[in-house]
């Protein structure tokens, strides 16, 4: 005769109460954000694993620097000397054009912006997911990061902190399928919402009118609506216009400025205040 | 013990910085260590200890808290009752069957992930199934090495 409560019944009915408590888990994190706390606590617990998977990484970039011959070096700072003086004068006219820009908006009566206040910071990590594209940066609550403020690097807007711990903090790129972001074509001035479909190459703009003035090579940047990020951020150059036969809107293909699977050192702009 | 230190290694593997080119390649770490606990020490696998160390594979990969545990209690229910039939056969015929019930786990992540706003693509999470498959033997070796050095150090110390 067959056993009313086998040992299979037994682990079936465990998983039944394991797949209820996930999905409950899962519909409580991604609907109500409720978690965080949850979420900010285990990632404090696993700072020092992620310090000691670190450490290989580190160890080679030591090896690699420390086998550089000096001539390599010296060649190296040469020419950032360079750079740092080309940058300097770079931001002479940039002082001036500010002021400029200042002295232009109290005539016009226009209120001024404020300025940024960058802090530095140092990807750790990228997720290893695939559709996932949230990066982790060095610098966290304690560094004054606050959730919702943006990251942008030297070539233009990386995304927004999301998460904060203690000493890091969670980037969730503008690429990431999840992420939306209110843009403008720096040229023609038009409006749209930039989405991220899960490609690092790749952002779009969809349900435009098919009459549009969008063009490849068109750069598209931040419009500042919503005030999350500030106007003006350059965010992806137009690759491709796709005006479908009988569709009655328009979709636009660009590819982010920055890149973001490469980057290494962003800025979070501490002067837009958390949400 | 052995449990603590296989999940610490598997911790570890999941939190490296690998270059993004390689992420379409990697085994999912997280399904190998439930693949191992699940059949060959399934008898001492607890559920309840399944979905603690589910959250910081979540933490790590970025995904909503309970993704992980989901999938884990799938795969850990699956192997334990293949697990005597395929504990014995050689390493290619455990991988394949491996790799479909990876391939069912990869089903539900795609289903999950669709409801939760991300737009997962079904061929990487193939592929990911598929390396992972195909990591099983190195992996079991790793984690058959650390058992039995927990092992041999309980013994020692008793």
């Amino acid at each position: 005769m067959r056993p009313l409560f086998s040992e299979t019944s037994v682990a079936a009915v465990r998983l039944i109460v394991a797949v209820t408590f996930s999905v409950a888990t899962i519909f409580i994190d991604s609907r109500f954000d409720a978690l965080t706390l949850v979420r900010q606590t285990i990632k404090t617990g696993l700072w020092p694993v992620e310090q000691l998977s670190f450490l290989p990484g580190k160890l080679v970039g030591e090896l690699i620097q420390w086998s550089q011959s000096q001539n390599l070096i010296v060649q190296r700072l040469e020419s950032i000397a360079l750079e740092n003086q080309r940058l300097k004068t770079e931001q002479l006219k940039l002082h001036t054009l500010r002021a400029e820009n200042a002295e232009l908006r109290r005539l016009l009566g226009v209120k001024e912006r404020v300025n940024e206040r960058l802090l530095q910071a140092q990807i750790e990590r990228l997720s290893n997911d695939p559709f996932i594209h949230r990066a982790t940066i060095n610098r966290g609550l304690l560094a004054g990061v606050m959730i919702g403020q943006p990251v942008i690097s030297a070539d233009g807007l990386v995304g927004q902190v999301v998460v904060t711990y203690p000493n890091t903090a969670d980037v969730l790129m503008m690429t990431d399928a999840t992420h939306h972001l209110p843009v403008q074509v720096t040229r023609t001035r038009e409006r749209a919402i930039a989405v991220g479909v899960g490609r690092m190459d790749r952002i779009e703009l969809r349900n435009l009118p098919d009459t549009v003035d969008i063009v490849p090579g068109d750069i598209i940047e931040t419009s500042g609506l919503g005030a999350r990020f500030q106007p003006g951020i350059p965010v992806a150059e137009v690759k491709e216009v796709i005006r479908a036969p009988g569709q009655p809107f328009a979709w636009v293909v660009a590819e982010p400025l920055a890149p973001l699977a490469r980057l290494s050192l962003v800025m979070v702009d501490l002067s837009k205040g958390g949400s | 013990m052995t449990f603590g230190l296989t999940w610490l290694l598997t911790l570890l593997l999941i939190a490296f910085p690998y270059p993004s080119f390689l992420l379409f390649v990697l085994p999912h770490f997280g399904y190998l260590f439930v693949t191992w606990w699940g059949l060959m020490r399934n008898y001492q696998l607890s559920m309840t200890l399944l979905l603690v160390s589910s959250l910081p594979v979540d933490v790590l990969y970025g995904t909503a808290l309970g993704l992980h545990g989901l999938l884990f209690a799938s795969i850990a229910y699956a192997l334990t009752l293949l697990g005597p039939s395929i504990r014995q056969v050689n390493w290619l015929r455990q991988s394949t069957v491996i790799f479909v019930v990876l391939l069912v786990a990869s089903a539900v992540s795609y289903w999950v992930r669709t409801l939760t706003g991300q737009s997962p693509e079904f061929h990487i999470l193939v592929l990911q199934a598929f390396f992972s498959a195909l990591f099983w033997s190195p992996i079991r070796w790793l984690y058959d090495f650390l058992a039995q050095y927990t092992q041999d150090s309980e013994a020692q110390r008793q």
